[in-house]
């Protein structure tokens, strides 16, 4: 089997019946999709197969070879944040992170099919994607945010200038 | 000081944003040993013919049952001199469903199913507790042999009481008695991130532990008295917890990944599944709470009994801390002179309970708020305005005698009725947290003032 995994092909060695969360997690060392129920319940798996948001944990390899795979990791680095990402930072809608990814691939998503600020069709496009810190209000400020196509200072947060010098923001 | 007032970014925001925080399950440690668990399928039972050895005589299997633990029962409050109530690994009585009784490493997560699968043993099965009310009947079933309820409170009193004032003139005196009982349930924390751990035996004779503990310090702990190691034995990793809320304080998995790793001299992991998560992880305590008030008709209290039966499932763990906390917040934010409080921890066959955001204190604060609102209604009285008339005040005392310096009941109520556009009298509008005077000091508060200089 092979896949494109953020742009690089990358043959796959795992067994056909391995989930794409095992073989990006385990074969492959991609570690942004987390195992937080492998019963796709909680959204913190997901990935973008060929665009499309999938939970990883219950999408056998073979049914996706060939396909691209998108990962938190394909979409930027600290020096380059992607809008999301950017977003999420600003907005402070990531917290224990443990959900993060899965909640970025699927705003990805959402952004990419041409959705809309509206709060409700964000929550439904996040919908079965659970977050037990943020409350979401966040969450969905920051998909808000990117779809307005707001712009980030690093250096601000939604709530005022920020700090410096408590580590973390270069 | 300069982030005083601030909002500053998160330190490991952009970690988050760009995948790159590295939690226990993202540590990648070659040649691991996946670790999964036989525990109790019922819940009260005691067991007997516990047999793993096919499953040690499978490839590359490592087992450990509570034969292996050099000190079998431990408890977070050990360190305090209170007796432990609970073995790491049951040894012949099961007390909760999900009870760990054996654990296996094995190569691979099927090969340490295959393992767990044939590990067996037999349990005779008896009546299980789950009503904290029925706990105290003559027939009811018994969790503990000492007893159905924790009995090492100070002096080793088996309850955590309160008493202030003189309850009994209170409660003559009332015009009128208010009484409520409030249960509020058991709730999973329910983390993103189950718990997990992973450790590595290494060269140096060292363990390194990756945890994804709450309570890194508790756990490093507890781990060195369960297998009766000097602390530099172990290097505890932690400080990046996906979601714990109160749920990852006690020491779920990083003992007996400890022991395993030790005794396969390999490095193990444990992640446990969501079923395990909601089945067999801590959960915050359900509370059976009665409540009597004597008020008089102008909406002063002049006394509380409360009893409280603080549900510790199958072992205590740190529910007399909970409970403890419980008591001294049992007034809520008002000044109650006379008080009876006895609290209870109470064994039942439910999952230990724990620590969740507020531990003891949202119980008791959701009873006292539901009480006042209860008060104001048979006494038909504005809740606004009965809250603010028994508010804590500068100088008035908490129920373990401490004297209020700065209490913040006035504001909050105040702001809360701005909030909302609830119209108050002007007597009320204008008050503040001073020092009780005139109308607001009658006779049966008085004796309870105190000097907030003393603190």
């Amino acid at each position: 089997m092979n896949l494109t995994i953020n742009g690089v092909e990358t043959p796959i060695e795992s067994g056909p019946l391995t989930s794409l969360l095992d073989v990006l997690r385990e074969e492959l060392g991609i570690t942004s999709p987390k195992a937080g129920c492998e019963q796709g319940g909680c959204g913190a798996c997901t990935v973008l197969v060929d665009g499309e948001p999938r939970r990883s944990c219950l999408t056998p390899a073979a049914s996706v070879d060939g396909a691209a795979i998108t990962t938190v990791e394909g979409l930027g680095t600290p020096e380059n944040l992607s809008p999301v990402q950017q977003a999420f930072t600003h907005h402070y809608a990531a917290q224990c992170g443990f959900c993060t990814s899965g909640m970025m691939m699927a705003s990805q998503a959402y952004i990419d099919g041409g959705g809309t600020d509206d709060r409700e069709a964000i929550q439904h496009a996040l919908g079965g994607h659970v977050c037990r810190c943020t409350g979401y209000v966040k969450i969905i400020d920051a998909v808000a945010a990117v779809v307005r196509g707001e712009s980030f200072d690093p250096n601000v947060t939604a709530a005022g200038t920020a700090m410096t010098n408590l580590g973390g923001m270069a | 000081m300069k982030a005083v007032g601030a909002r500053v970014p998160r330190y490991d925001g952009v970690a988050h944003a760009t995948g790159r925080t590295e939690f226990v399950d993202d540590v990648r440690i070659p040649g691991t040993l996946w670790v999964k668990a036989f525990r109790s399928p019922v819940h009260s039972a005691t067991m007997t013919n516990l047999d793993t050895s096919r499953a040690a005589a499978m490839k590359g299997v490592h087992v450990i049952t509570w034969e292996d633990v050099p000190l079998l029962e431990y408890g977070h409050l050990s360190a305090l001199g209170i007796p432990a109530d609970e073995p790491l690994l049951a040894k012949d009585e099961v007390r909760y469903l999900g009870q760990p009784i054996a654990i296996v490493a094995a190569p691979s997560e099927e090969a340490a199913m295959a393992a767990v699968a044939a590990i067996t043993a037999d349990f005779q099965e008896r009546p299980a507790l789950f009503d904290v009310r029925k706990a105290f009947d003559a027939d009811a079933p018994v969790i503990h042999q000492e007893g159905n309820w924790y009995t090492h409170f100070e002096n080793e009193m088996d309850r955590r009481q309160i008493r202030k004032g003189n309850i009994d003139e209170a409660f003559d005196k009332a015009d009128l008695i208010v009484q409520g009982v409030y249960r509020p349930a058991a709730i999973e924390h329910a983390p993103i991130e189950t718990q997990v751990c992973q450790v590595v035996p290494e060269a140096n004779g060292r363990l390194t532990i990756y945890s994804c503990t709450q309570a890194l310090y508790f756990s490093m702990g507890v781990v060195a008295a369960h297998l009766q190691l000097p602390l530099n034995k172990l290097k505890v990793v932690g400080g990046t917890v996906g979601g714990g809320f109160g749920g990852k304080v006690d020491t779920a998995t990083e003992t007996m990944c400890a022991l395993l790793a030790q005794k396969s001299g390999k490095p193990v992991k444990w992640r446990w599944t969501r079923e395990e998560e909601f089945l067999c992880s801590s959960t915050r305590a359900p509370w059976h709470m009665e409540v009597a008030d004597a008020v008089t008709k102008d909406g002063w209290i002049l006394g509380r009994k409360m009893l409280t039966l603080h549900d510790s499932g199958a072992y205590s763990r740190f529910s007399p801390y909970g409970l403890t906390k419980h008591s001294f917040h049992h007034t809520g934010a008002y000044s109650i002179p006379n008080l009876e409080f006895n609290g209870y921890v109470v064994y039942t066959n439910r999952t230990p309970t724990t620590a969740m955001r507020g531990f003891g204190v949202t119980s008791v604060s959701f009873a006292t708020e539901t009480h006042m609102s209860r008060i104001a209604l048979e006494l038909g009285i504005d809740p606004f305005e009965l809250r603010l008339k028994n508010a804590n005040r500068i100088g008035d005392t908490s129920p373990n005698q401490i004297a209020y310096t700065d209490p913040s009941t006035v504001p909050t109520i105040l702001a809360i009725a701005d909030a909302v556009g609830h119209d108050l009298t002007s007597e009320y509008a204008g008050m503040t947290p001073a020092q009780r005077s005139g109308d607001l000091l009658p006779e049966h508060l008085v004796g309870q003032l105190g000097n907030p200089e003393a603190h």
